[in-house]
C-alpha cells in the first residue's frame, strides 16, 4: 500500500525538495506552510507519516508535534523533526513532545529516504 | 500379472497394478484455469501437488455426479520419457484380480466407444469382460479418446 | 538535482528578501520590537535552511553568519543600533547579489562578503565559535574490512516507545540488515491480559549478530532511541569464547544482561551445590528462573553461530549428488506443509498439550527447512574468479584498459540461482567495458586513472543477497536513452520523468541504445534480457549513474528459490498467490469506479493511470463480480498493472511445487502451494498474463476496426 507523508515547512524550496524526493520513491505527499496549515488539513486526511520543520510561523513545529499526538490517528504515527545543527535544545523538546527521529538541515535526499525506511519502513 | 479394476459409467477397467500407488478418497480438487475440461485440476496428497483427470471426460463419457465410492486412483505414469504421478478419478474402485495370458484377448475393432490404441486387449473374467487399458498412452495423448467425432472438437485443447 | 528547485529558491527567496527589508526598515523605528526582531530573525533562516538544501553553499554560509548574530539580537546578548540595520541591509543586498551569481549573473568577490561578515561579528560582545553541523542519518557505505564480528546485543525499549512512532520491529529489521543475526524475543516482562495494556511495549530483545561494521554502526540503527532504551552491546571475542572452551560462557552472558555481578558468580562458584552452573545460581537465588532460560537461550544462539563460521572456516566437505538434495529439499517442503496443517488443526483444538507439541514441531521444522536450504548455498566466489579472465580478455579486444576488483567472495548463493546468474552477470560486465568505461585516452584526458575499475561485490543483506556491478566509466548517457525513448515511442516531449524513471527504461524490451552491432556485445541482447533473468530468479534489479563518474548495477535476490512470499487472492471460489515481490499496492474498485471508466479496464492509483486485467475473466471462473472488488497493483513486463480480484487475503510464506509435466502449456501459472488447510492454491506468473491480455486487447481493437472498415 503506498504511504502518505505530510510535508510541513514554512520554506517552498524545501517543501519542493522533500516533495520530489518523496514522491521519486513513491510516496502520496502532501503539503502544509505552517503547524497550523498542517493541522487542519489533517484533520481531513491523517498521513501515515508527519515530517516537519521546527521554525514555523503561526505554529511550530513542536506546538504540531504534541497537537498530533493528541489526536486518536496521530498518537502512534512516525514522526520526524526537521532541524538545524544548533537546535540541540528543540531536539531534545521534540523528543520529549513525541517526535520519531529527527533529520539535520541540510540534508542529503538519500539519507531522507534511508531514515524513512527505518523509521517508516 | 495383477491388475487393479474399476468402473467407470457402467463399465468396467483395469490397469497394471504396478503402476497404481494409492487410492485416495475425493477431496479438494484446485481447478487449473485454461486447461480442457478433463484436466480436473490438482490435489494435495501429502504435501506433494499431483494433477487429475476425469477418465469418464476423457473418454467421452457423460460427466456424472459423485457419489460415496467416487475416488481417485493415484498412478506412475510414463508420459513422454519420464515418470510422472497423475491421478484418475472414478466411480468405484473394485479390486485387485489376477490374469493370466489365457484370460486376455486382442481388443476388438468396433464394440467400444473407445480408441482401440488405448486398450492394450480384453479381460475375460467368467463372464464378466474387462477393458485392460494402457493408461501410459491415455496419458500421453492430449486428445479426447472417443473414435466418434460425437464430442465438440473445441474441446480437445 | 538543484535545477529543478532553483526556480522556486529564487521565487521565495526574493519574497524574503523583501520581507527582510521591510523589518530592518521598520526594526529601525522600533528597535525593541520582539515581533519584528523575531520576522527579520525567520526570514533568514528560511533563506539559510533552502540555499544549504539545494546546494548554494555560498548563500547558505553568507546567511548563516548573519543569521548567528542575529540569533544574539533575538536572545538579548546584542542591541539593535542603526549600524546593526545598516550591516545587515548591506548583507540582504549581498544575498540578493549571491543569488544572481548562481543565476549567471556577476560573480562576487568574497572579499566584500567577509568584509559584512567581520563587521557583524564586531558588534558582538565576544564572537561565538560556530559548532560544526551535526549530521544525522544512516549512510551507506561498503564495509572495507571483510572479516565478522559476533555482538551480543541487548535492546529494551521504553515502554512507551509506541507514543513516539517507533516500530521495534523496524529498528531490529535494520540491525537485521547489517549482517546475519538470530533474534531472540524476551516475553518475561509481559503482564497478564487483565493487566496489559496494549499501548506499551513490554517485550525487549536479545541478538546475536554476526556482522562486518563495528559497534558505532549497530549503535547508529537505535540512534534515535538510544537515549531513552537499554541498549548494551558486547563484541563476542576469541578470549571470551576461548574462556568458554568455544562457547560463551554462561555465567558472562548473565553479568552482561546485568543479572548477575562477577562477585555473586564467584561465591555461587565457589560454594556450587550443583553440577549445572545455572541452576546452582538460580538455587542460590541471585537470578531467576526466566533470567536463566534467556541466557541459555543466548547462549545457544552463539554456539550456533559460532559453528556456523567454523564449518566455513574449516571447509570440511562432501560431494552430494544434486538429486539426493532435490529430493531432500522436497521432502522438507511436504515436512513444512504437513507441519503448517499441524498447526492449523492445533490452533482449533482446545489442547495445550497439543499445541505446546504443534509449537515444537514448527520450530524444528523451520530449523530443518533452514539448515537444508543452507545446504545449497555455494560460496559465490568460484563465479567470480572466472570474470577475471573475461575481464582480461575483453579489456584487450576492446582496446581499454580495466581492473577487477571483486568483495565478498565468501557470500553464500543457493546453487542454482548462482548459475542462473552467471550470463546476466557477464552481460553486465561486457556493458561495463565496452559502452561504460572509456578509452584510456579519454580517461587520462578527463584526469582520471587510465585504468578503469570494475567493482564487483556481494553481501547479505536480511533474507536478501545484494550483488553489486559498478565501473567508474562515463556513466549512462541520459541523451542517447531519451532519443532512443522518443524514437521508441515510450516517451513523448511533453512528459516528464525523472532521472530515476529515465535510466531504467534501460530495462524496457527491445531498448537498445547501442546502434552498431560489436561482436563483444551482440545484437539484440539487451538490459530486458538481463532483467528478465534477474525477474526469473525473483530478484530485482536497479541502475544508478552519475555523469563522468560512473554506472552501479544493484541486483537484489532471494536467498532461496523454494519459497516465495506470496499474497493470497480470493477469486469466485478459488484462491490465488501473487509474488509479494512485484506487489506495489492493493486498491479498490467500486462498480462507480467502473461506470467512470467508461467500462474500460482503467483505474486511477495516486494520479497515475493503471490498467487492470480480471483474473476472472482470464481464468473464465464463474459467479458474480462482488460490488467492491480489489485491484492488486504490480509491476510486470515493465510496466504497472492491476490485477482485479474479489478479496485480498493477506500474506503468506509458502513452498513452491512444480505444477508438472501435464500443465506445462497453461500460461501464467509458475507453480502450486500448499495452504495451512490444505487446499493447494496456484501461483500467478504475471508477465505471461499481461502479454495475453494485450494480445487479446489488440485483437479486439483489430476486428472492431475491421468491422468499422467493412461497415463503410
Amino acid at each position: 500500500m503506498s504511504k502518505k507523508i505530510m510535508a510541513v515547512d514554512d520554506s517552498a524550496t524545501i517543501r519542493q525538495v522533500l516533495n520530489f524526493t518523496l514522491q521519486g520513491a513513491g510516496f502520496q505527499v502532501s503539503e502544509a506552510e505552517d503547524g497550523q496549515d498542517a493541522l487542519e488539513k489533517l484533520a481531513n486526511d491523517p498521513p501515515d507519516m508527519l515530517i516537519t520543520d521546527l521554525n514555523m510561523p503561526r505554529m511550530d513545529g513542536i506546538q504540531l508535534i504534541k497537537e498530533v499526538r493528541k489526536q486518536p490517528w496521530g498518537k502512534f504515527i512516525p514522526i520526524l523533526m526537521l532541524t538545524t545543527e544548533s537546535q540541540e535544545a528543540k531536539k531534545l523538546e521534540g523528543k520529549a513532545a513525541g517526535a520519531s527521529a529527527w533529520l539535520v538541515k541540510p540534508f542529503k535526499p538519500e539519507q531522507l529516504l534511508a531514515i524513512i525506511n527505518v523509521v517508516l519502513l | 500379472m495383477e491388475y487393479l479394476t474399476f468402473k467407470l459409467d457402467g463399465d468396467e477397467f483395469a490397469v497394471d497394478v504396478l503402476k497404481s500407488r494409492e487410492i485416495v478418497d475425493l477431496r479438494s480438487v484446485t481447478k487449473v484455469p485454461q486447461s480442457p475440461e478433463f484436466m480436473l485440476g490438482v490435489i494435495n496428497l501429502r504435501g506433494s501437488v499431483v494433477p487429475v483427470i476425469d477418465l469418464r471426460l476423457k473418454f467421452g463419457m457423460a460427466k456424472a455426479e459423485t457419489t460415496q465410492a467416487t475416488s481417485i486412483v493415484v498412478m506412475d505414469v510414463l508420459v513422454g520419457g519420464e515418470t510422472i504421478i497423475v491421478g484418475t478419478l472414478v466411480d468405484s474402485v473394485e479390486e485387485v484380480i489376477e490374469l493370466d495370458e489365457s484370460q486376455i484377448e486382442p481388443s476388438p475393432r468396433i464394440g467400444t466407444r473407445l480408441n482401440t490404441e488405448f486398450i492394450k486387449g480384453m479381460g475375460k473374467q467368467g463372464e464378466q469382460f474387462l477393458i485392460i487399458l494402457d493408461i501410459d498412452r491415455v496419458f500421453s495423448s492430449d486428445e479426447l479418446l472417443i473414435v466418434q467425432n460425437a464430442a465438440d472438437p473445441a474441446a480437445s485443447e | 538535482m538543484m535545477d529543478q528547485y532553483a526556480e522556486t529558491f529564487r521565487e521565495e527567496t526574493i519574497e524574503l528578501l523583501s520581507e527582510l527589508e521591510v523589518g530592518l526598515l521598520e526594526l529601525e523605528q522600533r528597535p525593541d520590537d520582539a515581533d519584528v526582531i523575531g520576522r527579520v530573525f525567520r526570514a533568514l533562516h528560511t533563506v539559510k535552511g533552502s540555499a544549504g538544501m539545494i546546494g548554494f553553499d555560498a548563500i547558505s554560509d553568507f546567511t548563516h553568519e548573519v543569521e548567528t548574530v542575529f540569533e544574539l539580537v533575538r536572545s538579548g546578548s546584542v542591541a539593535v543600533s542603526a549600524e546593526l540595520v545598516n550591516l545587515t541591509l548591506a548583507a540582504r543586498d549581498m544575498i540578493k547579489s549571491l543569488m544572481d551569481a548562481e543565476f549567471g549573473g556577476q560573480p562576487i568577490d568574497p572579499e566584500a562578503a567577509e568584509q559584512i561578515v567581520a563587521a557583524l561579528r564586531s558588534l558582538v560582545p565576544d564572537t561565538k565559535e560556530i559548532a560544526p553541523p551535526v549530521e544525522a542519518g544512516i549512510e551507506a557505505t561498503e564495509p572495507e574490512v571483510v572479516e565478522e564480528t559476533t555482538y551480543h546485543i541487548r535492546f529494551r525499549p521504553p515502554a512507551n516507545i509506541f507514543h513516539r512512532g517507533i516500530r521495534p520491529l523496524a529498528l531490529l529489521q535494520e540491525l537485521a540488515r547489517l549482517g546475519s543475526c538470530r533474534i531472540i524475543a524476551e516475553t518475561d516482562a509481559v503482564p497478564d491480559l487483565d493487566e496489559l495494556d496494549p499501548e506499551l511495549c513490554y517485550l525487549y530483545w536479545d541478538i546475536i549478530l554476526a556482522t562486518v561494521h563495528d559497534e558505532d554502526k549497530i549503535r547508529d540503527v537505535f540512534i534515535f532511541v538510544e537515549d531513552d532504551c537499554d541498549l548494551k552491546i558486547f563484541a563476542i571475542n576469541d578470549d571470551l569464547l576461548d574462556a568458554g572452551g568455544g562457547e560463551l560462557r554462561l555465567g558472562d552472558i548473565l553479568i552482561q544482561h546485568g543479572d548477575l555481578t562477577h562477585e555473586q558468580l564467584a561465591q555461587v562458584m565457589s560454594s556450587q551445590s550443583k553440577p549445572k552452573l545455572g541452576e546452582s545460581l538460580v538455587q542460590a537465588g541471585v537470578v531467576s528462573g526466566a533470567q536463566l532460560d534467556v541466557a541459555l537461550e543466548v547462549q545457544a544462539q552463539v554456539k550456533r553461530q559460532q559453528q556456523k563460521r567454523q564449518a566455513i572456516d574449516e571447509a570440511s566437505s562432501i560431494r552430494v549428488r544434486s538429486e539426493k538434495l532435490d529430493s531432500l529439499v522436497n521432502l522438507v517442503g511436504e515436512l513444512v506443509t504437513v507441519q503448517a496443517r499441524l498447526s492449523q488443526t492445533a490452533d482449533g483444538q482446545d489442547s495445550p498439550v497439543l499445541s505446546e507439541i504443534a509449537e515444537e514441531v514448527e520450530r524444528l521444522t523451520w530449523e530443518m527447512r533452514d539448515h537444508i536450504l543452507n545446504i545449497r548455498m555455494l560460496p559465490i566466489g568460484t563465479t567470480f574468479s572466472r570474470y577475471q579472465r573475461l575481464v582480461r580478455d575483453l579489456s584487450r579486444e576492446l582496446g581499454k584498459e580495466v581492473q577487477l576488483v571483486t568483495a565478498g567472495a565468501e557470500t553464500e548463493l543457493d546453487k542454482t540461482v548462482i548459475e542462473r546468474l552467471g550470463d546476466p552477470l557477464v552481460h553486465l560486465i561486457r556493458n561495463s567495458i565496452d559502452h561504460g568505461l572509456e578509452s584510456p585516452e579519454e580517461r587520462q584526458a578527463a584526469g582520471k586513472n587510465p585504468k578503469g575499475t570494475i567493482f564487483l561485490s556481494a553481501t547479505h543483506s536480511g533474507a536478501n543477497v545484494i550483488l553489486e556491478i559498478r565501473d567508474d566509466g562515463g556513466g549512462i548517457n541520459r541523451e542517447a536513452i531519451r532519443e532512443r525513448a522518443r524514437t521508441q515511442g515510450l516517451l513523448t516531449s511533453e512528459m516528464e520523468t525523472n532521472d530515476t524513471e529515465l535510466i531504467n527504461l534501460i530495462f524496457t524490451p527491445g531498448f537498445s541504445t547501442v546502434g552498431e552491432v560489436s561482436s563483444v556485445s551482440g545484437r539484440g541482447v539487451g538490459m530486458d534480457v538481463v532483467k528478465k533473468a534477474i525477474d526469473s530468479l525473483r530478484g530485482s534489479i536497479n541502475v544508478s549513474s552519475k555523469s563522468g563518474e560512473g554506472t552501479t548495477f544493484t541486483v537484489k535476490l532471494p536467498l532461496t528459490l523454494a519459497i516465495i512470499d506470496g499474497l493470497l487472492v480470493q477469486v469466485a471460489e478459488e484462491i490465488f498467490v501473487l509474488p509479494l515481490s512485484a506487489v506495489e499496492e492493493c486498491i479498490e474498485l467500486s462498480r462507480e469506479d467502473v461506470a467512470s471508466a467508461n467500462n474500460k479496464n482503467l483505474i486511477r492509483v495516486r494520479g497515475e493511470i493503471v490498467p487492470y486485467l480480471r483474473l476472472r475473466e482470464r481464468f473464465d471462473l464463474d459467479g458474480e463480480l462482488p460490488d467492491i472488488e480489489q485491484v492488486v497493483v504490480a509491476e510486470a513486463q515493465g510496466q504497472r498493472v492491476g490485477f482485479a480480484v474479489d478479496h485480498v487475503i493477506g500474506e503468506h510464506q509458502t513452498v513452491i511445487k512444480a505444477l508438472g509435466t501435464m500443465y506445462k502449456d497453461v500460461k501464467g501459472l509458475s507453480g502450486a502451494t500448499i495452504l495451512g488447510d490444505g487446499t493447494v492454491a496456484l501461483i500467478l506468473d504475471l508477465p505471461p498474463l499481461v502479454q495475453e491480455a494485450e494480445l487479446d486487447e489488440r485483437e479486439l481493437t483489430d476486428s472492431i476496426q475491421e468491422k468499422m472498415i467493412s461497415f463503410q
